[in-house]
């Protein structure tokens, strides 16, 4: 039962963090690996704006949300929109990410330092409940409504508003889009802040739960957010959060059961026989593209 | 043909980088092994009151960057500090050269060859880790240039040749040491082991731990292991609790040993954990609080002894850096006033007098308590066995 | 010089050692594959080469090829299973299986787990690192102009006009795959025998990563890409080093900058900075234009055997339920110059792209030059003497006409790599003549003059004639034309017809779907018509013109209609 809920609130924080990365994807068919030092520096921001300028936490935690947002904007402003018409905008659009995110870490290096920060002891509520044999702290309850409140919202956003609509048309085919009238190099800026203020969220979030906060954090989370998407269908935002669950859960239930050692290979074979078995992964649907 | 267009430009790049390095490479580097040269063909002098003109060049490699940068930063002001304080006494002046290995093996053995042929060091310090030590020790060692580790505690590292040293205590060392006054202590039956999985340090003290267990003749329950990076041990630490053991062995790096602390208060473990060297640090104390208490950990170093030496490092450090020293500064402290000792008793910049003055060095006064080297070129010093009580080490009894 | 050698041994060494790797990435990036195993293949051949170094002293050339093999198979083994996964799809497969890889090496006794492997003895010298390197880029020097090359640009371009080419795709990658394990197994075993110690943690993700940064900034559109890519990103922070930067944040910082700099600015990478300043290609197809000898036409494959050269009976397509054709059966004889047109929706593209093995029929019987389809892959029907154009044409972008052209010849040109690579010198005669046939045919459609500026460049109507010239240079026995004219004017249909006309009178069959009606009338001898996946007419153009069914199926209305055809002239 504890396992369960570890795996919960584990996965619910992948799911986060996936969720950024896959919301690019789907609508902009690029995949930006600056996101895992956006996910870096909402830490970062985060424990600057609660322990040096001693912000409430909700407070802190909002700070960094809006942080990401303007880091959004940054990326796609230098990474991104300079190659925009390029022939290889794919592949310059992933080396140009990964170059930023080397310069956005180096950055966090120079400010921070490389030793690891937390939040002094106290920070946080020590209130934990009981059930069915599992004990969940407050502050894990309260990350895991964080979470959950912003996928669904997320989820409302993208389904229901017409900001949502006209970024489903991009996603399906931006000329067509262009000539709706949609401002498709606005969507395409909405969608990198909302992307990075989901991946800032997951970031600070992921230093409230485990008070831990070091430049190399993004790394880890990195690859296994190129997993949950696939898991869960690249750019399916439903399929992000269940791929987050899952592998989560598989995480967790894996170092229970088979002995941790061999816990990622658990992870990166089940990546593996999906991607073979159902290339679109869970939930994603197939693209037509046009022969 | 575009092939030869472009082996001509190649080669044009090539002449120009020669010729840069050609300029750096050359010239300063010739001028120091003269005065080193010059140096041994004075009389030698006793120990402490030698003088040499040109200032001894130590090269100093540590992580700055990269996952070690942790440990990297603190053993650079602890080898700074050593070096600006030996400055100031006069006599033999020190020169540090700093390059960072990136905690990469790859970015190590550049920076060894820039500092063997292009500097010229009489003795390098470093580096932060044993992999990379693996890699590069064997550069100086073919150069003829002595090499000291202040942090490398991997088997074999001295056994590279006869111009590698060391000064940090092995796990080997330091861990039977711990679990026998543990064992005393809690009269231990059972116990659960954690440790990560994927790092040469961390693997080692592990296999050390279990070895000491079982000599003590203790049942280790249930085994765990986790990743370099990772933040969540719950599943781990439940686990481990589920076996009902009589303590928790962690053998961890400073990263993750604080947040094991943390989570196994947050899951209820309210028996002893012994910690390896990872948790050999007072930052561990202050950032885990209430959760730290109770934890036992074996050390090279001793921060609360009464030493004198000790709280002047101590409160020297605090001055210079931002933060009180750990156990890595205290090494790099320490192996920077060892290579003063072997540099002012050889009073020679030249590396095969260090080395050979290295091998004299017994029973010196160092921060580290009474230092001396093995045969084997490894460190000879009393490890202690610490305990966290109020909020501070302790001796444990 | 020999100081600076001394001085940089190791960074110049590990320059080449990272430029064998970034070929490594290279080969499979020339395919259009992103894959990022390559630093699990290295990883792999690192071990065994080092265990068999260790344990039985084997001799280090003799190591080198056991590491290459083992890289190389790796690579086959892997490509099997994932090459049917496309772009970052590919990517992230081959990412999990470097992190299987590595926590494997992790777990394992053999490898020494986390502690890592160690004392390898350091036995690589500069010269054999440079000679590795030299030996790739040689490799890739050859290739590029082979038809094996072209037929990967063909396929990095365009994977579904590739396979219409007779480019047998499935091979083509695991031939990249394969060549980029083994040089990915050449870098691993020149670094542990250079650095001496290996760990699981020196071959993960962000390795991956590193070999497709040299890559990318050292360009993949030249060979010597990946040596300036390795050499310049390799040499970053020794140069830092030197401009006395300050060890700590700054160097990744400028390093990021840098890096940035160069994707943003230098497109096509650094590679891409020489272009300028020197010879283009055009020189080099005019050697080899001279050397050609001037042949006559084109001429198209020969007869084999009697009957038919298409036969179809009662073939039906459904997609989930939906028909697109029912009972269709007709036959296309040598020599015949058919029409087949349709209202939009009629099936006429499904047809073809049957014909072509395309798309498999659900139903019926399917015969091309006696030859029935089951399932054949197109390559295969290509190279029974069928060539086709596309409805969206479907050209080689970045490749030049000619080379564009050249891949249409695939059928027919001979194997050339393997002979280059060691300079034999009938592959220069054999590939003076590729070219020289692709000139013939660029000039029957009459684009010679521009034969060296890429297809993207083309307009509508010149790509349309520029696909025509690449479907004839395979020497077909039977041409495709799906909707040749659309887009283009009068006049430029007026010239499509005589040029139809003159490849007819070659001697090749020619199938020619199209909505300009004029044009069908004009040119073909038969006329076949669909409607609503149905055959309801086959004759003579003037004969169908007048068929009351078609001009139902044109005018949607009834057959009293006195109205012929639209634009249907005898």
């Amino acid at each position: 039962m504890q396992q369960l809920v570890n795996g919960i609130f584990l996965g619910s924080i992948y799911a986060l963090f996936a969720m950024g990365y896959t919301l690019v994807f789907g609508v902009l068919d690029l995949l930006n690996l600056a996101h895992q030092a956006v996910f870096m520096l909402g830490a970062f921001i985060g424990w600057l704006l609660a322990v040096e300028f001693g912000w409430p936490l909700w407070a802190a935690v909002i700070g960094a949300v809006a942080a990401g947002a303007i880091l959004g904007l940054l990326i796609e402003r230098i990474a991104f929109a300079p190659l925009r018409g390029r022939p290889d905008a794919h592949f310059a659009g992933l080396i140009s990410s990964i170059a930023l995110a080397i310069v956005m870490v180096a950055v966090a290096l120079g400010i921070f330092g490389p030793q690891t920060l937390r939040f002094p002891p106290g920070s946080f509520p020590s209130a934990r409940v009981s059930f069915a044999g599992a004990t969940v702290s407050v502050l894990q309850l309260v990350i895991l409504a964080v979470a959950v409140t912003m996928m669904l919202g997320l989820n409302w956003l993208v389904a229901s508003t017409r900001l949502g609509r006209a970024m489903r048309a991009v996603a399906e085919n931006p000329r067509a889009a262009r000539v709706l009238g949609i401002n498709v190099e606005r969507v395409t800026l909405i969608t990198f802040m909302l992307s990075s203020a989901l991946g800032s969220t997951a970031g600070i979030l992921f230093a409230l739960a485990f008070n831990s906060i070091r430049v190399e954090m993004g790394l880890a989370i990195e690859l296994k957010g190129l997993a949950v998407i696939i898991v869960g269908g690249m750019g399916s935002l439903p399929g992000a959060m269940l791929g987050g669950l899952l592998l989560g859960l598989a995480e967790v239930f894996s170092v229970a059961r088979i002995g941790s050692g061999w816990r990622d290979v658990v992870a990166f074979g089940l990546l593996f026989a999906i991607l073979l078995l159902r290339p679109h992964g869970l939930l994603g649907r197939k693209r037509v593209r046009e022969v | 043909m575009d092939g030869l267009r472009w082996i001509a430009i190649l080669s044009v790049g090539a002449l120009l980088l020669a010729a840069c390095g050609g300029d750096g490479g050359t010239s300063p580097g010739a001028e120091g092994s003269d005065a080193a040269a010059g140096a041994t063909d004075t009389p030698s002098q006793a120990a402490g009151d030698c003088t040499l003109d040109e200032p001894v060049k130590v090269g100093v490699v540590f992580s700055q960057t990269g996952p070690a940068a942790v440990y990297g930063s603190t053993q650079l002001n602890g080898a700074e500090l050593a070096a600006e304080e030996q400055n100031a006494e006069g006599g033999v002046t020190y020169e540090l050269i700093v390059e960072d290995d990136a905690s990469d093996p790859a970015q190590g053995i550049p920076a060894f060859e820039k500092l063997i042929n292009q500097d010229q060091v009489s003795i390098i310090m470093g580096p932060t880790l044993s992999n990379t030590a693996f890699s590069t020790d064997p550069v100086a060692q073919d150069a003829g240039v002595p090499v000291l580790g202040v942090s490398n505690t991997a088997e074999g590292i001295t056994e590279i040749g006869d111009y590698i040293w060391r000064n940090s205590l092995t796990e080997g060392q330091v861990i039977p040491q711990t679990i026998e006054a543990a064992v005393g202590a809690f009269d231990l039956q059972k116990v659960a082991t954690l440790y990560g999985d994927d790092d040469s340090f961390t693997v080692s003290g592990h296999d050390t731990f279990v070895a000491a267990l079982e000599e003590q003749g203790v049942d280790v329950a249930t085994t765990q292991t986790f990743a370099k990076g990772n933040t969540d041990f719950a599943p781990q630490l439940t686990a481990a609790r589920d076996a009902d053991p009589d303590a928790l062995v962690v053998s961890a790096l400073a990263e993750e040993a604080a947040l094991i602390l943390q989570q196994a208060a947050e899951l209820g473990i309210d028996v002893p954990i012994i910690g390896g060297n990872g948790f050999n640090s007072p930052a561990i104390i202050e950032q885990a609080g209430e959760a730290a208490e109770g934890v036992v950990v074996g050390a090279a170093w001793n921060s609360a002894s009464d030493d004198p030496a000790t709280a002047d490092f101590i409160t020297a450090y605090e001055e210079a850096a931002d933060g009180a020293p750990d156990q890595f500064a205290a090494q790099a402290y320490a192996g920077m006033n060892l290579i003063a000792m072997a540099v002012e008793s050889a009073c020679s910049a030249e590396p095969d007098a260090i080395r050979d003055a290295l091998g004299g060095i017994t029973g010196v006064e160092t921060v580290l308590g009474e230092f001396s080297f093995t045969e084997s070129r490894d460190a000879d010093h009393p490890a202690v066995v610490q305990i966290v009580e109020d909020g501070s080490f302790a001796i444990l009894e | 010089m020999a100081d600076f050698v001394r001085t940089y041994n190791a960074v110049l060494v590990f320059m080449a050692i990272n430029g064998v790797l970034a070929f490594s990435m290279y080969a499979v990036l020339i395919a259009g594959q992103l894959s990022l195993a390559q630093a699990a293949f290295a990883s792999i051949a690192a071990y065994t080469s080092a265990l068999l170094t260790i344990n039985l002293g084997l001799p280090f050339p003799l190591v080198v090829v056991v590491g290459v093999s083992v890289g190389a198979i790796v690579a086959l083994l892997l490509g099997l299973p994932v090459l049917r996964l496309r772009g970052v799809f590919l990517a992230i497969a081959t990412i999990g299986f470097g992190e299987m890889v590595r926590i494997v090496a992790l777990n394992l006794d053999i490898t020494g787990g986390a502690i890592g492997l160690r004392p390898i003895p350091k036995v690589v010298t500069l010269w054999q690192a440079y000679l590795a390197l030299a030996l790739c880029a040689c490799f890739f020097w050859r290739l590029r102009p082979s038809k094996l090359g072209r037929g990967l640009a063909a396929l990095r371009e365009d994977e579904v006009a590739a396979r219409a080419m007779g480019i047998d795709v499935v091979r083509y990658k695991l031939f990249a795959f394969t060549v980029s394990g083994a040089m990915a197994g050449l870098s691993g075993v020149l670094f542990s025998h250079f650095t001496r110690f290996i760990a699981p943690g020196q071959f993960g993700f962000e390795r991956a990563v590193e070999a497709l940064l040299y890559a990318v900034v050292g360009g993949t559109g030249h060979w010597l890409g990946p040596v300036l890519g390795g050499g310049f990103l390799t040499f970053l922070p020794e140069l830092q080093r030197q401009l006395g930067v300050e060890a700590g944040w700054l160097r990744p910082f400028y390093n990021g900058l840098i890096l940035l700099a160069v994707v943003l600015f230098v497109p096509g990478g650094l590679v891409g900075l020489g272009r300028p300043l020197g010879v283009s290609r055009r020189r080099r197809f005019g050697a080899a234009e001279k050397a050609a000898p001037s042949v006559e036409a084109a001429s198209p494959a020969g007869p084999s055997g009697n009957g038919p050269l298409v036969r179809l009976e009662d073939v039906g397509k459904s997609y989930g339920g939906l028909a697109a054709l029912a009972n269709v059966g007709f036959c296309v004889e040598r020599g015949e110059v058919v029409g087949l047109i349709g209202p939009n929706g009629a099936g006429k593209t499904t047809l073809i792209n049957i014909v072509t093995g395309l798309t498999q029929a659900s139903t019926g019987v399917v015969e091309v030059r006696g030859t029935r389809l089951r399932r054949t892959p197109a390559n295969r029907v290509t190279s029974l003497g069928v060539a086709r154009t596309f409805q969206q044409t479907k050209l080689f972008a970045h490749l030049s006409a000619r080379e564009n052209v050249a891949v249409g010849g695939h059928r027919v040109a001979r194997d050339t790599f393997l002979r280059r690579l060691v300079f034999v010198p009938g592959a220069r005669r054999d590939e003076a003549s590729d070219l020289a046939r692709a000139d013939r045919c660029l000039a029957m459609v009459g684009l010679l003059d521009r034969a060296d500026e890429p297809a993207e460049r083309f307009s509508y109507g010149d790509q349309r004639r520029l696909e025509i010239a690449r479907a004839l240079c395979g020497e077909p026995a039977l041409l495709l034309l799906d909707e040749p004219a659309a887009g283009m004017n009068h006049v430029e249909a007026q010239s499509l017809a005589d040029l139809i006309r003159s490849i007819a009178a070659r001697g090749v069959t020619i199938l020619l779907i199209e909505h300009n009606v004029r044009l069908v009338m004009r040119t073909c001898s038969r006329v076949l018509v669909l409607d609503f996946g149905r055959l309801i007419a086959d004759g003579p153009p003037g004969e169908v013109a007048r068929d009351s069914e078609v001009i139902r199926a044109y005018l949607g209305t009834s057959a009293d209609q006195p109205s012929s055809v639209p634009e249907a002239g005898p």
